[in-house]
Parts: structure tokens; sequence; C-alpha cells
């Protein structure tokens, strides 16, 4: 049976009795190997403390540099120091106790009611239900007032303000506080007054805040390591220790020859620099300590601090074993829940039978088999892992008995949880069902790219396979990609149909879409459907009724799309055109409906013969885009330059009524800023009305306008940029305003008001862009991409704050969300107790009653 | 539907405030990072996009442009004059709006304003009232001229006279503090509302024929301040949700109102992050694990302090399973059943 672990953990500080209790050994020489390149005794790399050499033993526990834990030893301060992360908490004590009689400078009154609250807090201790915030909300404010108190309350005597001085310096009325004389004051505070003071006198005596003996890391926690060269480097701590023990020697030589106040007190405040370095290199007020490369070093703070530091690089974040990662490319012949994995990948990752009396013969053909498909190493009932070789197998073979593990290699049907990163949301990880494939990409279905935001042009993706069995089940029955078709975002699909198959269903289901027998046959065939609907009077298939064959049977839905509506009973197709309204990004109407009636495999099914249906009808249908489509008739140029005319004329318009004053002013801004706002957005206006052009002069059979409008690829800014003109080019939300002087190129006069030279572009990518025009166009791409990389640095962090803030909250049984010590946020999660993956069906359903 | 309703419940144990923060964090990037003037005349400025959304999150208390919607009693919304009336005591108008000029004489402390007829007609305001709105100032002497004002200030220091004059030409002649634009606007059943740049509810309210209940503000503070905590959550649940539609992006009222109630379920406003919520953790390690790391260990020694690791933080440092979704559940055995197993076997 399993232990329970670790029930809570306590913090404390380490009094300086215990220092010398843990340490095995009191280190005197500043120094680390002697000439023969050997430990020296009593020095920082002391055999007592560890060792990290192979071939050494440890002269604590004579293990080897595997086996040995690492011992820790300490250093004799000759001279207290301050420990500088305590430097403040010192300040806030030292403040708020009399200077003359060490009490806490707190009227007895006052200490009776704070007594009694911490009394309380004593009790509620023992359950470990410590109230922090009670400490840091309401002590801290009790004792930033205590600064200002003029003459102790108990024994009369005035108190003098003490002044602190980064980073561990005090000092009353210009006198500097010696370190040994602060640690006397802090060890005359009564352990009641330290508890008046919100201060645990059993986890921290103020006095062992300040340093008399050091306690020193085992050296495999400080590493040397050995260059080509054959030179030792020492570690960053290592280096410090020896600063620290260097002037500690000195100290104590020039104590003993009895050395002149002023020396000695120099060598004291280098001692306190050193090791306020060795906690925290970057304390405020200190040189930053360097190594000879002048790189600054990591002490103790930088280890553990920030995102490589040791709490969010390796203990929030671990690495994993059985994991692959490569390069992705697509499969059409998967389906959405599988994952191509290179047989190079399967040979090396592996999953563990658990052999029982029951699958004990199915593990043995694995173990019998001497390729691929085998077993890689054999976990004895003891834990002893052995790796298996063709010497080797026949023995393991006869020794095969329920209890032991193999760790056979991976084969199809595995299960293995898929990701790419960033991770932004659940979908970000799927799992999948292992299809081992030739080739050395892992593959997916192009369906599946959406949750993971993938595509093929170069990224990588990892693989996890879960080795438990219980991993395992999680994994498949909640980490499907089925599961996953409604997003828990907005409870709308977020996998769907793109591009390509958005196009293939409009050409399959408009209104003349009639097909030959062949044709049907090969379509439907494309997706495992061996009958044929019934067929129009002379004998063609409507697409419609070759779309049918794929909705389940007893499918009723009535809605609209965009393009009309739309209408199936019992599974026919009878009326519309299937868009992408209905199984696209927007709102993916069909797709919930069949995840709502049907269930997710059902959901996951028709999306994957919808592709495969949609792809073999854009192929029959052909839709392919020209040049010619972005050419304009002589009606549309007309209406083009009409279009620009008209908007410079009123951007005119307004830059006069701005130099006769006429022009008001929108609230919170300058005229001048007013100005041009209002020429922006005159100018931006132009687009808008030649998208109308657009749209009133083509149709459908212009292929480019097609997919725009049926949202397959492109839109009609695309359009409208390409054939009649980009329009307005901005920089930061405003017009191009900075350069040249007052103009933004040389080409221009100065203060020249024409609307080209602030970065309206009148031409298009048709007809080519004058060389201006194409200055301003790079300069609004540029600013673009510069915006693109800020906001995701933004949001990430965004992200990053939210899930911090959040990632204790789950729903309770009874429906109430819940944080980690069971404080009720909510109620019912969301006032409804409603899973947001099923948030759309529900609303649907509610409608229809 | 009732058979199926068990299915679309919340599993118990399904970790909610990650969906939530992934759900709010993940459009994130599609958002624009600037606020940029969706221009029109009659339109008041907001922060949009991400900065808007961190700046709720962040829980500042004074929003980067504040801005109110005052709706009129049921019985005048739609009478133009009488909402342009009130739109009149809303809208702060400085004396520098409406004169035309100032002389000042620092030897003789002296100010001379010239009123601007044609500006004091457009605020409809009198110079009668802009002299009894200067004389009510401390150690003034005013006087007036046909269009002429004159003040003469007590002191003698340049520096004190000259700051006095400042502070003159920036006291407020009509209106409220704080609202530097309001616009009368109508909505599609023909009722009048106000709109504004600046916010002050307090004083807002005071105002006869507003309709106290339906003041909007979208400053949480000072909603709290007014409504109390549960007015404050529904708004913050409310901007997130508008700033996010704003965008063109879907984000279902849960995951906002989600976070609302973690911001405010203490009974204050708590920003996320390292001074709110995340801040104030229990758990030392999940603060610590979060920023400041350092702070939070040392601390955590002075006042003894004691991680029970009941949160996912702590789990995953120590390398336990964490106690929520699936790592919820647990499996218990009664001793005399386990005996029989033991037995068996």
């Amino acid at each position: 049976m399993q232990a329970e672990g670790i029930q809570y953990i306590k913090f404390t500080t380490i009094p300086p009795e215990t220092i010398k209790k843990i340490s095995v050994a009191k280190l005197i020489v500043p120094d680390t190997y002697n000439e023969d390149g050997y430990p020296i005794d009593g020095g920082l790399v002391d055999q007592r403390l560890g060792v990290i050499d192979p071939g050494l033993k440890c002269k604590t526990c004579g293990g080897r540099a595997k086996s040995c834990p690492g011992h820790f030893g300490h250093i004799e301060l000759v001279r207290p120091v301050m420990h500088p992360e305590f430097a403040k908490t010192i300040y806030i004590l030292l403040q708020s106790t009399c200077g003359k009689c060490h009490r806490v400078l707190l009227k007895q009154e006052q200490i009776d009611s704070t007594e009694a609250k911490a009394s309380l807090a004593t009790t509620e201790e023992e359950s470990h239900e410590v109230k922090v915030s009670e400490v840091e909300q309401e002590r801290i404010p009790i004792l930033k007032k205590l600064k200002s108190v003029k003459k102790c309350p108990h024994c009369g005597s005035p108190q003098a303000k003490l002044k602190f001085e980064r980073p561990t310096f005090y000092s009353i009325e210009g006198n500097r506080l010696k370190q040994d004389e602060i640690r006397d004051w802090l060890s005359q505070i009564s352990d009641d007054d330290l508890r008046v003071m919100g201060v645990d006198p059993t986890a921290t005596r103020p006095e062992w805040l300040v340093l008399t003996t050091l306690l020193v890391p085992p050296v495999n926690v400080r590493p040397s390591i050995t260059l080509e060269t054959g030179e030792r480097s020492e570690d960053d701590l290592t280096h410090k220790l020896v600063d620290i023990m260097r002037i500690n020697q000195r100290l104590e030589q020039d104590i003993e020859a009895g050395a002149p106040q002023i020396i000695i007190d120099d060598l004291w405040e280098l001692l306190q620099y050193h090791v306020t370095a060795y906690f925290n290199n970057e304390t405020p007020g200190i040189p930053v300590a360097r190594h000879r490369s002048t790189r600054p070093l990591k002490t103790l703070a930088q280890r553990l601090k920030g995102k490589e530091g040791r709490l969010r690089y390796n203990l929030s974040g671990k690495r994993v074993n059985f994991s692959a990662r490569t390069v992705v490319s697509s499969d059409a012949s998967l389906t959405i829940d599988q994952v191509g994995v290179p047989v190079k990948i399967a040979e090396n990752l592996t999953i563990p039978i658990y052999i029982t009396q029951w699958n004990i013969d199915h593990a043995r053909k694995f173990l019998e088999s001497k390729e691929y498909p085998t077993v890689v190493n054999v976990i004895a009932k003891d834990g002893t892992r052995k790796r298996v070789a063709d010497t080797n197998r026949d023995d393991l073979l006869k020794e095969l008995a329920p209890g032991q593990i193999l760790e056979r290699q991976l084969i199809d049907g595995d299960i293995a949880l898929f990701n790419r990163q960033p991770t932004l949301h659940r979908p970000s990880i799927m799992a999948h069902m292992v299809k081992i494939l030739p080739g050395k990409t892992m593959r997916l279905h192009v369906s599946a790219t959406v949750p993971y935001n993938a595509d093929f042009d170069g990224d990588e993706m990892n693989l996890h396979l879960p080795q438990s069995l219980e991993a395992q089940a999680e994994a498949r029955y909640l980490m499907r990609p089925h599961d996953m078709i409604l997003s828990p975002r907005h409870g709308r699909p977020i996998m769907h149909i793109e591009e390509d198959e958005i196009a293939g269903l409009y050409m399959l289901t408009r209104e003349d879409a009639l097909f030959t027998k062949e044709e049907a046959c090969l379509m439907l065939a494309s997706v495992g459907v061996y009958e044929l609907p019934k067929a129009e009077r002379n004998g063609t298939y409507h697409g419609r009724s070759i779309f049918s064959m794929i909705l389940p049977d007893d499918l009723n839905y009535e809605g609209k799309s965009k393009l009309g509506k739309i209408s199936i009973k019992k599974g026919q197709l009878t009326e519309g055109i299937i868009d992408e309204s209905m199984i696209g990004a927007s709102r993916g109407e069909l797709i919930i409906r069949i995840f709502a009636d049907h269930g997710p495999e059902a959901a996951s099914a028709f999306l994957l013969n919808a592709t495969k249906l949609a792809l073999r009808a854009v192929l029959a249908a052909g839709v392919t885009i020209s040049i010619s489509d972005y050419y304009n008739t002589e009606a549309m140029n007309k209406e083009r330059f009409k279009i620009i005319a008209e908007v410079e004329a009123k951007a005119k318009q307004i830059a006069e009524n701005y130099r006769a004053g006429k022009l008001e002013s929108l609230p919170g801004y300058t005229k001048r800023e007013t100005l041009e706002i209002e020429t922006m957005a005159q100018l931006n206006i132009a687009r808008d009305m030649a998208s109308e052009v657009i749209k009133r002069s083509l149709d459908m059979n212009n292929n480019a306008y097609l997919m725009a409008t049926i949202k397959a690829r492109g839109n009609i800014l695309n359009f409208v940029q390409t054939s009649m003109f980009l329009g307005q080019q901005a920089i930061r939300g405003r017009r191009p305003s900075r350069g040249y002087g007052r103009r933004i190129l040389p080409y221009f006069k100065p203060g020249d008001k024409d609307p080209g030279a602030k970065g309206f572009v009148r031409s298009g990518f048709f007809d080519g862009l004058k060389p201006t025009e194409f200055y301003m166009h790079a300069m609004g791409a540029r600013d673009s991409a510069i915006t693109k990389s800020l906001v995701t640095a933004v949001s990430g962090y965004l992200q990053r704050r939210l899930i911090n803030a959040m990632q204790d909250f789950y729903a309770e049984s009874d429906g109430s969300v819940r944080d980690a010590n069971g404080g009720l946020i909510q109620t019912i999660y969301g006032g409804d107790g409603v899973d947001p993956t099923k948030e759309v069906i529900v609303a649907e359903r509610k409608q229809q009653k | 539907m009732a058979e199926k309703e068990n299915e679309f419940r919340v599993s118990p144990g399904e970790a909610v405030g990650v969906v939530a923060a992934q759900s709010i964090g993940e459009p994130g990037t599609q958002m624009v990072l600037r606020s940029f003037h969706s221009a029109g005349i009659s339109s008041v400025i907001t922060t949009k996009g991400l900065p808007r959304i961190i700046e709720i999150v962040d829980a500042r208390k004074k929003p980067k442009s504040p801005t109110m919607r005052i709706y009129m009693e049921p019985g005048i919304e739609k009478n133009y004059e009488k909402v342009r009336s009130i739109w009149r005591k809303v809208e702060e108008v400085l004396v520098s709006s409406v004169i035309d000029g100032f002389e000042e004489d620092l030897r003789t402390g002296t100010l001379m304003l010239k009123p601007s007829k044609e500006k004091l007609d457009q605020f409809e305001i009198n110079q009668r009232t802009l002299v009894a709105k200067l004389s009510q100032k401390e150690g003034m002497n005013v006087t007036s001229d046909e269009g002429i004002v004159k003040i003469k200030v007590k002191g003698h220091e340049i520096k004190q006279i000259r700051t006095t004059f400042v502070n003159l030409l920036n006291t407020p002649v009509i209106g409220i503090h704080g609202i530097t634009k309001a616009l009368v606007q109508q909505d599609d059943d023909g009722a009048f509302y106000i709109t504004t740049s600046g916010s002050n509810m307090e004083e807002v309210v005071k105002i006869d024929g507003v309709d106290k209940e339906r003041v909007y503000s979208n400053d949480p503070f000072e909603v709290m301040r007014m409504y109390g905590i549960e007015a404050a959550r529904a708004l913050i649940a409310h901007e997130l949700k508008e700033t996010i539609s704003e965008e063109g992006l879907d984000v279902s009222f849960r995951h906002l109102s989600l976070l609302a109630d973690a911001m405010t379920y203490t009974g204050s406003i708590k920003s996320v992050g390292r001074h709110g919520i995340s801040g104030e953790k229990k758990s030392v390690f999940a603060r610590a694990a979060y920023e400041e790391t350092v702070k939070h260990f040392t601390n955590a020694s002075v006042f003894g302090e004691v991680d029970d690791l009941s949160g996912v933080a702590e789990n995953i440092l120590i390398g336990k399973q964490i106690g929520i979704g699936t790592g919820r559940v647990k499996l218990g055995i009664s001793k005399a059943d386990l005996k029989k197993i033991k037995g068996s076997d």
C-alpha cells in the first residue's frame, strides 16, 4: 500500500546550533583542490560533503557519486553578519521595539488585545491553519505605526529614529549599528513580544537572522565541471564561498594580531558584502559579483528566481520520459482521432504490459518476437530492469510470470497524448490512437489541425505516452478529439471544415449540382458508402442526395445558412446549400446538432466523411482562380476612380473646415487630432464603398469572388485591394506622420496636403503600386508585424496571470465552484451548473421548448 | 430533456478555473493592442481590446477612460428639452472655456478675465453665474464690469499668485467634477440618454430626473462604492463581455462571471496577479512559484507559515497528484473488505 506522502510543510529558519548539528564538517581552508587535483580536507570540496568524481568515496556515508546524497558543512564566521534577505524584517523588528528594554513599543492594553487574537491563532495553528493574511494585513500595519513612537511605554526611555540603509545597514542618529549589537538587541526581544508582532518564535528567533554560522551546501549542489583542457571550473556558489572564507580567515588573523579597529571594520564590511552576494547577487545597493569572464555570478536567490529558476523551470515544469517530438504533416487517410507515428519513434518508445495470469500469453508473443513489435525491457517483481537481448531472451521467457512488467514497443491502437505549443487551451493536448507509418514525420488529419493551430510548414509537435493503466483510460475516455469537438470556450465546434472543403460542399449542394452515376459512385465510395441515393428523373444524381448519405438517418434540422434556408428531413437534405455557417468556423450549426443528437463519435465521423466527400466534389467541380477574376470592367473602373475622388474631396473639405476653425473637436482630442481622425475615417470608407461595388458587379461565376463569399478562402477586402485600390495605410492606428521633416518621403513637398502623401494608396495589386505607395504599404505592413509580436507577449502574460489566479478552482459535486481550501467562489457554476461545452446545446433545447 | 440533463452538468472535479482562464486568455492573441478611437462624431472614447481587459483584470483604481451612461426617469426620457437641461448640469465647464482671454498683473495680484458672450451663451450661462462661482472662493475680491471680470487675489509671492490664477482658470462654472464631456444620445425607442467622458456617479445621482437605478459607469471601484460589491462583480463581468464581443470574439459568459467572482468573492475587488488573488493565496509554494519567489520564502519562515499542500501548484511542485479533476476521486475500502481480499491472496 502506498504511504500518504507529505501532509504539510512548515517554514522555519535554521538556528546556529542546528546548523552545527546538521554539518558534517567545519570548513577552514578557503580553497578547493591541492596541486595534485585532490580535494583538500577542510576545504570547500571536502570529501565529507559528498563526492562528485566517479571513483571517489564519500567520507561520511561511503557512497559513490551516484549513491551519496551529499552532506552539509558549515563555516564559523568570526564576526556576525546580516542575512540580506531578512534585512527588511529586521528593520521592522528593530523599529517596533525599544532600544533600551527591547520590548515591543505597544501599550500594555494594545498587547493584551492582540494577544487575545494571537492565542486564537495558536489554536488554529495546531490544525495547520495559520492565517497569513492576518499577519500581513493586520499586524504589519500596526507595526508600521510604531516607528513614530517617541517614548517606550514600558521603560519610558526616548526612542531615537532608526535609519535603514540598503542593503544591510542600520544607524541611529548617524551612528551605524554593528551586526553584533543588532544581534544582541534582537536576542533580547521576548517570545511573547514576538508573537504580538506576528513572528513565530518557534520558527524563527530574530537573532538567528544575524548569521554566526553559515551552512555550506553539499558539493553535488555546486558541482565543478572539468573542461576539455583538463582544467577544473568551479560552480558560482563555490567561488563565492571561497571569497567568504578567505575574508573570514583574514578577519580572524587580524583580530588575533590586534589590528586597528578600522582595518577590522573594513574587513567585516567586506565579509558582509560577500555573504550578501552569496545569498542574492542582485541585492539592490551592492555591486554585482562577477565571474572572471564578467558574467554575473548566479548565487542562491538567482537559482530559485524567475522563469529559469528552480521553481518555475524544474518544479512547476518537469522533463518527462516516454515522449517524442518531430515535424508534423498531413495524411488524409487517417481518421481525426488517429496520429501517424514513424516506425523509428515507435521502436524507441515503450508501453508497459503488466503481466497477469490472463494476459501472459499475449505478453509472451511480444517477448518471443525478435523484430519490431518486441519487448525492450523486462521489469522483475523486485523492480530490477533487464534489457532484452537475443542472448537472454530464452531465459527471460522461461522466467516470465505474473507480476512482472514488460516494456514493449509502440503498436497500432496505443493511446498517445499529442500536443502543440503554445498550449493555449484544453484542446491543445488531445489523445490520439497511434498508427504506425513509414516516414519520419508524425501525421494528423487536417480537421484536427484547428484546435492545435497547427499547419504543415515545419511545425513540430510532441507525443506523450501515458504509462499507467489509469492514465491510459483517462486519456481514452476524456481526451479524445471527438470529445473536444465542442470548445469549452463557447460551446461551438472548434473542429470544423475549412477552405477547399467548404468550397467542395458548396459545389456539392448548390441547386444545379448534378452528377453522373460514375461520379456519384466515386464520391460515395470515398466515404465507404456502397449504395446509391435516389436518382433524379434524367438519371443523374443531385449533390444533395449524395451529401445526405453521410447524414444520420434520423436527423431533422431546420435552419438558416448565410445563403438561405436549410432543411433536413429524416436525414435527407431537401433544401439549401451547406456553407460555412453550417460546418465552418463561425457557427457550425450542423455539427452541434449531430453532436447533440447522435453523440461525439457520430459528429467526428460526419466531419471526417464531409471532408472526404467535399474534397472529391471540389476535385470534380474544379474551383480555380486566375488573374482574369480580378479584371475590372470599364464600369467598375469608373466607379473606382469616382470613389477615390469622392473620399478625397470629403477629406479636403474636412481640412478646409479645420483651417476655417469650423471643425468641432472630438471629446478628449485636440482640433489637430480631430482633423487626423476624421480624415482617416473618411479615407477608410473608400474600401467599404469599393467592396459594395464588387458585390454589385460580380457573381458566383467569378471563382475568386465565390470563394470569398462562401468564406472558403480570402475575403472581399483582398479582392478590393487587388482589383481596386489598397486604401489608407495606417501606422499605430493613424496616418503615417513621421519621417522626413514635414513630409513622409523626400518625394513629396513639405506640408503636402495630398492624401497620397500621407499613406493613401490609390493603386491596387493588379495595377501595381507606385514607388511611394509601395513604401507606404511596407511601412503599414511592418507596423502590423511589430504590433502582432507585441500582442503575443502581452496576452501571454495575461494568460499566465489568469491561470495562476484561478487554477485551484474546481466544480464540486453539488455544482458549486470551490478553491483549494474549500472557499466558495460560485454557488452554482455559471449560474446554471452547465458544462461549458454543452452550453449551446442546452440553449438550443431551451429554445425549442 | 430530463434524462439528458445530467449529461449537460459540469463533471464534478472539473477544473473550471483553468478552463475559464484559458478561454479568456486564448483569444487574447487575436485582440488589438491599441485602443484607438472608432471615429464618429457622437461617441465617447473608451479603452478597447486587450488594454481594457488588462485594465479590468488589474483592478486599476482609475480607468484610463472612465465613461458613464446616464438614463432618465421614464417620465422625461423622451423629452429632449428636459434631457438637455440635465445635460447642462452634467458636463463640466471650466472658467477657461468661457472666456476669450485674460490679462494678469502679478505685481498687484489681479486677474482680468474677458468672458466671451458667445461661449457663455453656448453653455447657457450668464456672467452673473460666473461671478458668483468665482466669489465663492476664499480670499477673492471679484468685481464685474461690462464684459470684464476683475479678480484681486491676496498674497505677495509671485509663485503663489500664479498658482491661484491657474486654479481660477480651472474652476468649474457649472457641471459635475470629472465629467469632461457629455453627449445626449437617443436609443432605438426614441428615449434620450447621456454618455460622458469621465465618471462621477455620486454627483450624477443627485440630479433630479436621473434614473438612479440605471446609471451606468465603467469604473468598478466607483460602482462598488455606490452600489456594493455585487454590482461591481456584475459590472466587471459585463465590461469583459462587452470588450471581448466588440472584437468579434466569442467567450461564454460563465468564464467571465467566474473571473469576476474570483476577483470579488472576498468582498473587495482584488486584482489578478501578484498584488491580488495570486499574492494572497494561502499556500507559500503557490505564491513562490508565481512571482517574488525569495520574498515569499523568507517571510514564510519568519511567520512560521505552514503549507498544507492543498492547491494545484503545490502538488505539482512536490510531485504529487493534484486534487482536482480525476485526481479528486479517491477509492476507499473498509478494513473488513481489505482483510477479505488479503485473506484470499
